[in-house]
Order: structure tokens, then sequence, then C-alpha cells
């Protein structure tokens, strides 16, 4: 689960980090508010979940109250990369010129089966952009998952990376940042600006905050914060019925299949074949036909979708089950687009039987994966030229 | 012989008495797998359709002489779990339980290196922890320890099969049984981004089987196990090596279904790493079938 800004530093704080104060608004109003309350220049920073706010606008230095306002009047409501900005920060402007700029983060490494600390003197940048360019610039270290991250190693780390400040102090703050880390099941933690001012003391400016969606059972009291409003409509719905579901960008065929590997080659097979998959939707292993019935209740809401391809390979599936979920789909209506299967496995020719009765053009079983995949990659196709053409004539 | 898993391994089950950890206790036996105990914490004493269940691994071991252990317990005890198969010093560990959190895994993980360690320089065969979210391992022919589709594995062949993925895993295991190439052992890795047992990791055992002439290896997208197991094949490995890499298509930045299977910044690229195997001179199959014609001609060489 991410987390915005304002979460990721509530959590720091709450393990003893210092951020920089900052109040949630929702209107042009509260933020007027809240700079008067300030009474120095402020920063407006729109909160969503999405990278590359700065550069789309959504970040905004506010010297006086009535910018504030103005500012906050832009942000708020604005799109970024398919996202409405419902909420801002406001935090008090720093004098950046008065102080450094540095990184510190942690990530979940599976290169070293633990989290990785990274640092650098160069903040502000995202960390994958200076990761591509100068990797020598970003000092690593491998953190225990039992002790965390300790002084001494926080110490060295810094001096590593050339740290200018209080030393003691930073090393102070980066163990608190991986205390909080282990102890909310951190994907992802950065600061970034960490800003150290005149006197070296530092104090984070900008966090990201990812949260283990696997640990969320143990951090009951942050399902608050889960947004359902930054998620796509149908991945809501999805994991309403348990399904691992990725909403992808400009396809046109539906893909659903049992096991995460299966169907993330039914993704590279549809493009393959010439279409664009439209999402990922894996259904677990064993499926029922209900479970096969509410997938493709669920992938046939998509407008994108033209056509959905079914990849199962049976071995606790059975090929049957698969079938009565896609005819109880047709029957009840629900099912208007073409759906090309290949089903592998136990009771294919129970499933075959099942076909023959309903007898539609709109379902169909082919002998491999790639024969239905180019099916479905033609009727999606077709139907996306019949749609240009009726929209130009 | 085979790699890990032999007619000879004694399989403890650990969550035996749950449905996922009974149906699979009851495939293994149906594939001729020496089921011996179970554990369940508090039902001791009971039985499942006929073999015995216990309080804990130990007991087990000590009643039964379990050597393997395979796991189905629910994410939030999955770690403990395994803690303690690896301090009842059982010397394979399975983990197919799906959703553990990655901070448990890390500790773990870590606590059974150590034990490893130990258990190595005092004498004993190391202690091995394979997943978790992985389908298990079979020998051919010999013994199933996981949840794979029985018939796929009932006659050995010699071709190695090691994989991220549970249904990939055994759609080349029935692609290579359809070709009449058949696997040697089939070791399902796990999609979690914190595993016990890596490709790297597996790679020699392979090397040292006499009765496995080449191996696969099905990689998918996310992280840089594929880029390790490259290097690996380029410094040690006489025998052949094929590779697969799923998720091709897949855009950077979303997690496909495994918790590992995602492209963060430009680690875990597909390009990454058929750019290592290319290195290596691994062959990388674009389809499932081509896995089939590449083993072939490895072998024809």
């Amino acid at each position: 689960m991410k987390l915005h800004e304002y979460q990721g530093k509530e959590l720091l704080r709450q393990f003893g980090v210092a951020v920089q104060d900052g109040k949630v608004a929702y209107t042009p109003d509260e933020v007027r508010d809240i700079a008067r309350e300030y009474g120095q220049a402020v920063v407006v920073k729109a909160q969503v979940h999405v990278g590359g706010r700065g550069k789309a606008g959504g970040v905004k230095f506010s010297p006086t109250i009535e910018k504030a306002y103005e500012n906050a009047e832009k942000i708020l409501g604005m799109d970024i990369k398919g996202l409405t900005v419902g909420k801002v920060l406001v935090t008090k402007a720093v004098d950046i010129d008065a102080g450094v700029e540095y990184y510190v983060g942690m990530i979940v490494d599976r290169n070293v089966q633990s989290y990785t600390l990274m640092a650098c003197a160069e903040g502000g940048m995202e960390i994958e952009e200076l990761a591509a360019e100068r990797p020598e610039a970003i000092i690593r270290h491998r953190v225990d998952p039992v002790t965390g991250l300790r002084p001494y190693e926080a110490r060295e780390v810094a001096i590593k990376a050339g740290f200018k400040g209080n030393l003691n102090k930073i090393a102070d703050m980066m163990v608190r940042m991986s205390n909080a880390a282990l102890a909310r099941d951190a994907v992802l933690v950065e600061i970034n600006p960490l800003f150290i001012d005149a006197d070296g003391t530092p104090l984070a400016l900008d966090t990201k905050f990812e949260i283990d969606d696997n640990a969320m059972y143990r951090h009951k009291d942050l399902l608050d914060w889960r947004e359902t409003a930054a998620e796509h409509p149908l991945e809501v719905e999805a994991a309403k019925y348990g399904f691992a579901y990725v909403k992808l960008d400009e396809g046109n065929v539906g893909v659903l299949g049992n096991g995460a590997g299966i169907v993330m080659t039914s993704l590279d097979v549809v493009n393959r074949a010439g279409a664009k998959p439209a999402n990922f939707l894996d259904i677990g292993g064993g499926a029922k036909a209900e479970i096969v019935y509410n997938a493709v209740k669920l992938v046939s809401k998509d407008p994108d979708v033209k056509a959905i391809f079914i990849n199962i390979f049976g071995g606790i599936t059975r090929a049957d089950e698969v079938a009565k979920g896609v005819i109880q789909a047709l029957e009840e209506g629900i099912l208007t687009k073409p759906v090309r299967m290949r089903i592998a496995g136990t009771a294919e020719d129970e499933a075959k039987a099942l076909l023959a009765e309903v007898n539609s053009p709109l379902i169909q079983m082919y002998p491999d994966m790639f024969q239905a995949a180019e099916a479905a990659a033609k009727d999606a196709n077709s139907a996306g030229q019949m749609n240009a053409g009726s929209n130009s004539a | 012989m085979s790699i890990l898993v032999n007619v000879n391994s004694k399989v403890v089950v650990q969550g035996i008495t749950g449905r996922e950890g009974g149906n699979h206790a009851r495939a293994m036996k149906a594939f001729g797998t020496q089921v011996v105990a179970g554990v369940t914490p508090g039902k001791g004493g009971q039985d499942f359709e006929g073999t015995p269940v216990y309080n804990s691994v130990a007991e087990a071991v000590e009643k039964q002489g379990a050597n393997v252990s395979i796991i189905f317990v629910p994410p939030a005890g999955a770690a403990d779990a395994v803690l303690e198969a690896a301090h009842a010093s059982v010397p394979l560990i399975v983990l197919i339980t799906e959703g553990v959190p990655t901070v448990d895994m890390m500790k773990a993980v870590q606590e059974v290196k150590g034990l490893n360690e130990r258990n190595l320089q005092g004498g004993g065969a190391g202690i091995r922890l394979i997943g978790g979210n992985c389908p298990g391992l079979v020998s051919s022919g010999e013994a199933k320890v996981g949840i794979m589709p029985n018939s796929i594995y009932a006659d050995k062949g010699r071709i190695g099969l090691i994989s991220r993925s549970g249904t990939l895993t055994y759609e080349a295991g029935k692609l290579l049984q359809l070709a009449g190439l058949g696997t040697s052992t089939t070791v399902g890795i796990g999609g979690d981004p914190v595993i016990g047992t890596t490709f790297a990791d597996v790679l020699p055992l392979f090397e040292a089987d006499p009765d496995t002439d080449a191996i696969v290896v099905i990689g998918e997208i996310g992280g840089a196990d594929e880029e390790a197991a490259a290097e690996y094949i380029a410094a040690h490995m006489n025998k052949p090596v094929v590779a697969f890499i799923s998720g091709r298509s897949a855009p950077a930045g979303k997690r496909m279904g495994h918790a590992g299977a995602i492209i963060m910044g430009n680690v875990g690229t597909p390009e990454s790493k058929l750019a290592a195997f290319a290195a290596a001179g691994v062959p990388v199959a674009d389809t499932m079938p081509e896995i089939v014609e590449l083993v072939r001609k490895a072998l024809n060489k």
C-alpha cells in the first residue's frame, strides 16, 4: 500500500524522525487559513499516489497567503498522470540555500535477501534517475533484518556518502528510519530531500513510504489510509473477489488465466499476436465455475476489452468448470464479447460437450494458447477497426 | 538419481489438518511419496488418513525420521513454521504458502542460512529452504514434495527444470513430457521477492547430477536472479541451459500477480535478463514450445 507524503511523515514522526511540519487541506480556503497560521512562506504540495508531482506542477512555493490560495486553486482538482488531486499538504517553506539536500532510503532488495540502505549526497533528484546516470554516487549497505540498522553502520554510510553536518544526529535519523521500515513492513521508505540546516541538523522535507500488502493484517490501524479512489475501479472490484488484477493501458484484449506465470506469458502471447492486453487477471488455482463467472463479468465491464483470451492449464482446475462459468455469463447476457479459450488438462472433453450444446460463436475453444490468442487478437483488432470506421462515417 | 528429493525422502507435512495441507498430503501419497508424518500444534496424537499427526516438527523427526518438510501453514505463522523445521535440523524445508510478509521472510531466510552454516560445520548435511510462494519440487517417478499435478511427473526424464512460476512449470513439464524428453527433477523456487533458494543455488546440483543432461530455467520480470544465474552458468556450467522469461510485455512499476514480479526503475527488466543470458551463451525461448526445440538443439550439439 502506497502512502501519501503526509502519512509517511506521520509514521516517521512516530519513530522520532524530525519531519517538516505540515497540515492537510482539501479546499483553497483551508490552505489560506493554514498559510495565515504559519505566518511565513509555505509550500503547497499535491497528495497523489504518483511520482513526478513537482514536474507536473503539483508542488508550488507560495511566498504570501494570497499566493498560497492561488496555488491551491490551481493544484486542487488538477490531473496528474490520470489521478485527480483531492488534497494538498501545506508545509512551512525552508530556505534551501541555507543548507544542503541529501537522499536516504531503504528498499527490499532480493539480491541481499533483506533491506538495502541507500545514501547519496545529491538529494532532491529521483533516485531511479540517479541510479541510471551516476550509480557510483549512491552508497549501498545491507541492513540486518533482525537487528535493524545500527548507529555505527549509519555513521559509516553517512561518511562514505560524504554527508556534511552533525554526524550523530544524521545517523540517528537513519536508524529511526530503519526502525520505522522494519516495524511497519515497508517495501520502500525514502527521505528525499533530507535537508541539513546551517547548524548541521537533519530534517525530512519529503518522504515516500510503501507498505507490504502481505503484512497489512498487522497494520489494521492504517487500513483507513487505503484509498480506492486512487486505484482503477476495476482493480477495486477485483480486490473484492480476491483476484490478482492489474488494469493495463491501451489494451483491447481481456486476459485471464490460472497462475501469475501463465497470465504473464498470456500477455506476451497477445502482444505477439498483434493485439494489446487490457489487463492482467489471475483467477488462482482450482477455480470453480463461479470464480470464472466473476472473472468474465469483471473483464467484460472494461470498455477497452473487445475480446477475451482465457488461458487455463489445468492441474487442479477442471476445464468443464471453466466452461460452465463462461456459459453462465453468456446465458445471463453479461458476455457480449468473443471469448477465445485454451483449456488444457482434466475434463477437456466434458468442456467441449458443454460448449457444443450452447453452440455460440461468442465462445470458442482452441487446442493451444497461440491459436486462442491469435483468434482473440483478430476479433479485438477488427472490432477496433469497425468502431474507427463508424466514427469516421 | 535426481536432486534434493528421491524415493528415500521422508516427508512431514506442516499444516496437514488444514484444507490445502490435507489435499496435497493425499496427492503426494498418491504420487508415491513417503509422507511419514503431519504436524499441527494442538492436534498431536490424531492421525490423518493413517499418517500420524504430531505437535511439533522435532517430534515428527524423532518418531518418524522425517528429513523433508513441506509447509502449508497460513501466512502469519509460515515463517515461524520454517524456523521450527530448521531448528529441528530438517535438511530440506519447502514453503508453499503465498502471502508471507517480506520482513518475516528476510528474518527466516537469514536465520536458516546461519543454521545451515553451523550444521555444515558440525558435519551435517546442511539445511535448505525452498520458497515461499512456490509449487515445491518433484523428482519424476520418485517423489513429489509439492502441489504440481501428478500425471506430468510420473515418468523419469533427463531434463532439469527450475522455475519462479507454478503454472508455467507444469506447462513446461508437460511439453517436455510430450516431446519424450521428460524431467529429472523440477524445482519451483517461488515468486516472492525474498526466497530461500535461487536459480544459482540449484544450478550446481543439476550440474553434478548424472541423470540430468540439460537444464531449463523459467524466469520472469523483477529482481536480478536471472542475471545471477547467467553469470553462474557462464563461469561454472558445462551442461547446456535453456531459458524462458515471462512478462516481457509487462509495464514497469506494476506488480504482475507475484509479489516479486515488478520492474522497479531499471532493475528487473526483460531486456537486462535477455542480455545477461545472451552474454552467457544461454539460448532464450520466445515461446513455451520453443523451449523443447532449444533443448533438443542443445542436446544434439
